[in-house]
């Protein structure tokens, strides 16, 4: 039975609308149907604090304008009130030092692009065992 | 005094230290000549160069720009595939309900195909993230052009290159300015089908 919890409200981070609309897909087809859109990483952290956001996930780009998705990460975790949602980076930097950097910086589990329907599954997968364990 | 005396040998030259001088002084100018004829051969190159980079440039963003668009296409159709496939597999599932036995299996292997065809389209939304590979990759290179332009640009402002335009600019174009002008006349003349088709029935040719 899958961990995931697809009642959640998603968060989708990414500056290209194709990717947008990709990675939407892929959730729906996972099962999420409450999914919200931000072009950067900046956009994202306004949506997260709005009042109303109730987000209970985040699915991000790396290289983004305005604001990357490494420093969305980071202001994330730094604020009080969403430091604990799941972050899901989802980029096409795949060098050791992205990886080691963004894990420094708290995300949750990096999905390199391109990527399958499958690997963004496990990775979620693997978010929400984590989340159980840590309630546990 | 003796220091003075040496002093005033080291300021008088000698025949082979004038020797040595001139010589230098004849290679130092063969020099700046060859530098001032290096510069006079770069400017042509070097103002056709600054003047097709931004062409080039826009070139990209439109190959980015096309992607995108082709790839939303792509994602419209899927997504309306999608719906139908959905639709499908509730309508044959009340289906199996209301057949009999007989038919049961039948319908359940056409749900299987059904149901099978929505793995095939996420992995064809999948598929289309290469174009935000792409973009990014067009995107770096645009900012690479950009700084190439920038340097040459300086380079025009340093040599006080000026663009003469008396036609020794175009013939150094080469192949890159011949391409430059074909994307042009792609980007400019080329017609939507619709307006070919106007354009041809206007001639009876429709």
């Amino acid at each position: 039975m899958s961990l995931i919890d697809t009642s959640l409200k998603v968060l989708v981070v990414d500056d290209m609308s194709t990717m947008r609309r990709i990675v939407k897909n892929v959730l729906k087809q996972i099962g999420f149907s409450d999914m919200i859109e931000a072009e950067n990483g900046q956009d994202g952290l306004n949506k997260l604090k709005a009042a109303d956001a109730g987000i209970g996930l985040v699915v991000s780009d790396w290289n983004m304008p305005v604001m990357q998705g490494i420093d969305f990460l980071r202001a994330v975790r730094a604020d009080p009130d969403l430091k604990h949602l799941p972050f899901l980076m989802v980029t096409a930097e795949a060098q050791k030092e992205n990886i080691i950097e963004a894990v420094q910086a708290g995300v949750s589990n990096y999905v390199v692009k391109p990527f399958t329907a499958e690997a963004l599954q496990g990775k979620l997968e693997k978010i929400f065992a984590n989340l159980k364990a840590a309630k546990a | 005094m003796l220091v003075d005396r040496d002093i005033e040998s080291d300021d008088i030259d000698t025949p082979e230290e004038d020797h040595s001088i001139n010589a230098e002084l004849a290679e130092l100018t063969k020099y700046v000549s060859m530098i001032t004829s290096t510069v006079r051969d770069m400017e042509s190159p070097v103002t056709t160069t600054s003047d097709q980079l931004p062409q080039a440039t826009a070139h990209l963003n439109d190959l980015a720009k096309l992607t995108e668009e082709g790839t939303h296409r792509v994602l419209t159709l899927t997504e309306a595939i999608e719906i139908n496939r959905g639709a499908m597999h509730t309508a044959l599932e009340q289906l199996q309900q209301k057949v009999g036995r007989e038919y049961a299996a039948d319908v359940k292997s056409v749900m299987d195909m059904v149901k099978a065809d929505e793995s095939r389209l996420t992995d064809i939304h999948v598929a289309l993230s290469f174009q935000d590979l792409v973009a990014q990759r067009v995107a770096k290179l645009v900012t690479i052009l950009n700084e190439v332009q920038h340097k040459l640009l300086k380079l025009v402002v340093v040599f006080g290159i000026k663009n003469k335009n008396d036609g020794s600019a175009k013939q150094d174009e080469g192949r890159g300015g011949e391409m430059l002008r074909q994307l042009e006349a792609s980007q400019t003349t080329a017609l939507e089908q619709d307006l070919v088709d106007d354009i041809l029935s206007e001639f009876g040719c429709s």
